[in-house]
């Protein structure tokens, strides 16, 4: 599905500062996996999903979605076929529009954006549906612009607008980092759910070692751009908070910390 | 009567500026451009459609409508200097703006070949025979003129008004408005934002050209340096016109763009009143331009208070 060959990423190249972050980096996922990666700081989760995603280009080597090299495609035409939700909440919506309106720039992902009238009455009640399933009671506030909601509830929606229109592959970059404990909780289950129901391709970073475990099929922990542990399936159920935590000390102390 | 005849050039002034500040609503509320570009494309609608009329003899409505295509040119320069080249918003618009200066004064020389001409900044002929002075104006008798001119400068910009609104509900509207508020979210809608950024600027320009067109046709006259202090002024009038109006229920944004444009010319004009050597003008200008922002400081503070108390409907 998405799969990375040999990428090399050097952050200000040239200078003092300069930081190899991935050399020789080779990941691959195949359709319908959904991996969690998790990591101390400036181990490489984020710029992984931004070599991915495009909004940094590898300084060598290959991304391939389905085969189909697309290492030099700019970042606006991979996110035809690639989801992504932010640790911001409110970089996932328009802030100035309404729900009814964000949803339907949503819906139209793929499609061209032309003169026709955008909302239509049919619309509309589909879209009080789809935000009535989230359980949080927007339904009644479909009209209220977005910047008006809470952190959780925006980025609800941010997941239910990436997810709107199909895509192969859906990056969350630390979605629930920014919210509290119980709406995290919600919207991590939420995800779960969209991701299965849709059978999504899934690559989530997160701090929450919970998380880690609890879902997906697979686990990363990266440090200092290798990946130091790579479990899926059966091997990655065998895993456990304490394990993790084990290993994240190992690491710790190597590099002195 | 002074009083009287300054207001109605008030009103008549007012409605010519909410064509441009309606257009400047596009690129300065809409896609969160501060687009100077503005001082040099009013003129610019102003010279096209005079040259239009006079040199290739068309009536006024389809004048005006080639001058918002050369409006629209002018503003997609603008867009692409910023998109394309990575030229600072300001930067782009001064550029644009400087360049203009020199178009419109090429254009007026082709004007002022055989016609009556005070300065070479500016041009005045009888034979600019436009919306408000045809066979139509002059079968009006001429205590009612001011009116009928009225009439005509508030189905324009009604028309204008109408034309926005429609557009920014359709999915292309949308997609511009997602561009000034979040950028990002167009990108990940899989679409180059910098091409809608063009667009919207392209657009907003085109609107005001056509105030200019329209202005030249108020007071038959085309006037280079026209194109002065539009941009303060279009500013103004968006400004007032969002932060006052826009809090009466059932006022779109483009309405109370329109009031704000009304308010603000009409205040000019009264200032003329005051001021009749002229000299302070400008002066007055900026400390009327300074006290509206004052009080809608105070009164955007009281509003957001009133609303707390009432428990507050936004979190």
């Amino acid at each position: 599905m998405i799969e990375l060959q040999k990428v090399h990423k050097v952050f200000n190249a040239a200078t003092v500062n300069e930081v190899e972050l991935f050399r020789d980096f080779d990941l691959h996922i195949p359709r319908g996996q959904f991996v969690s990666v998790v990591g101390s700081n400036g181990s490489g989760k984020t710029t992984l999903l931004n070599l991915i995603s495009g909004t940094i280009s590898a300084d060598a080597g290959k991304i391939l979605l389905d085969g189909a090299d697309i290492t030099a495609l700019p970042e606006y035409k991979r996110a035809r076929r690639i989801g992504r939700v932010f640790q911001d909440p409110s970089v996932g919506t328009v802030p100035d529009m309404t729900i009814t309106e964000n949803l339907s720039l949503a819906e139209n992902k793929g499609k061209p954006y032309f003169l026709r009238l955008a909302v239509s009455g049919s619309a509309k009640n589909r879209y009080r549906e789809l935000v009535a399933s989230l359980g949080l009671g927007l339904e009644s506030r479909m009209d209220v612009p977005v910047g008006l909601l809470s952190g959780g509830q925006r980025q609800a929606l941010s997941l239910i607008m990436s997810t709107l229109t199909p895509v192969d592959l859906l990056l969350l970059d630390e979605h629930t980092a920014a919210l509290d404990p119980k709406t995290a909780d919600l919207i991590m289950e939420l995800t779960n759910r969209i991701i299965r129901e849709k059978s999504i391709t899934a690559l989530m970073v997160t701090h929450n070692l919970r998380y880690a475990v609890e879902y997906g099929d697979r686990l990363l922990m990266m440090h200092e751009g290798k990946t130091v542990l790579d479990q899926a399936d059966e091997a990655k159920k065998a895993i456990s908070i304490q394990n993790l935590l084990s290993i994240f000390n190992e690491i710790s102390i190597e590099c002195g910390n | 009567m002074l009083f009287y005849s300054t207001t109605i050039d008030g009103f008549q002034m007012g409605l010519c500026f909410a064509i441009l500040a309606l257009g400047v609503y596009i690129s300065y509320s809409i896609l969160d451009f501060p687009d100077l570009s503005v001082d040099g494309t009013f003129p610019l609608g102003g010279v096209l459609c005079t040259i239009f009329m006079l040199r290739l003899g068309l009536p006024a409505v389809p004048a005006i409508l080639l001058a918002f295509f050369g409006g629209l040119l002018a503003g997609a320069v603008t867009g692409i200097l910023h998109v394309k080249f990575r030229i600072s918003n300001l930067l782009a618009g001064i550029i644009v703006m400087t360049a203009l200066l020199s178009v419109t004064l090429a254009a007026t020389k082709l004007l002022t070949r055989n016609g009556q001409t005070t300065t070479i900044f500016s041009y005045r002929s009888e034979n600019l025979v436009g919306l408000f002075n045809g066979d139509l104006a002059k079968s009006i008798p001429t205590g009612a003129r001011d009116y009928f001119i009225l009439g005509i400068l508030l189905v324009i910009v009604i028309l204008v008004k109408i034309i926005i609104d429609l557009f920014l509900k359709t999915k292309l509207g949308y997609m511009l408005r997602a561009t000034g508020s979040n950028e990002k979210l167009v990108v990940s809608l899989g679409k180059n934002a910098g091409n809608y950024k063009i667009l919207g600027l392209a657009l907003a320009n085109g609107f005001v050209a056509v105030a200019g067109a329209i202005y030249a046709n108020l007071f038959t006259q085309y006037d280079n340096t026209s194109g002065t202090g539009k941009v303060v002024l279009a500013l103004a009038s968006v400004i007032i016109g969002i932060s006052v109006f826009s809090h009466i229920p059932f006022f779109k944004d483009t309405t109370a763009v329109i009031c704000g444009a009304l308010v603000y010319s009409l205040c000019l004009n009264y200032l003329v009143l005051v001021d009749t050597n002229g000299i302070y003008l400008k002066l007055l200008n900026a400390v009327l331009f300074a006290i509206i922002l004052i009080f809608n400081e105070k009164t955007s503070s009281l509003l957001s208070r009133a609303k707390l108390r009432k428990g507050g409907k936004g979190k």
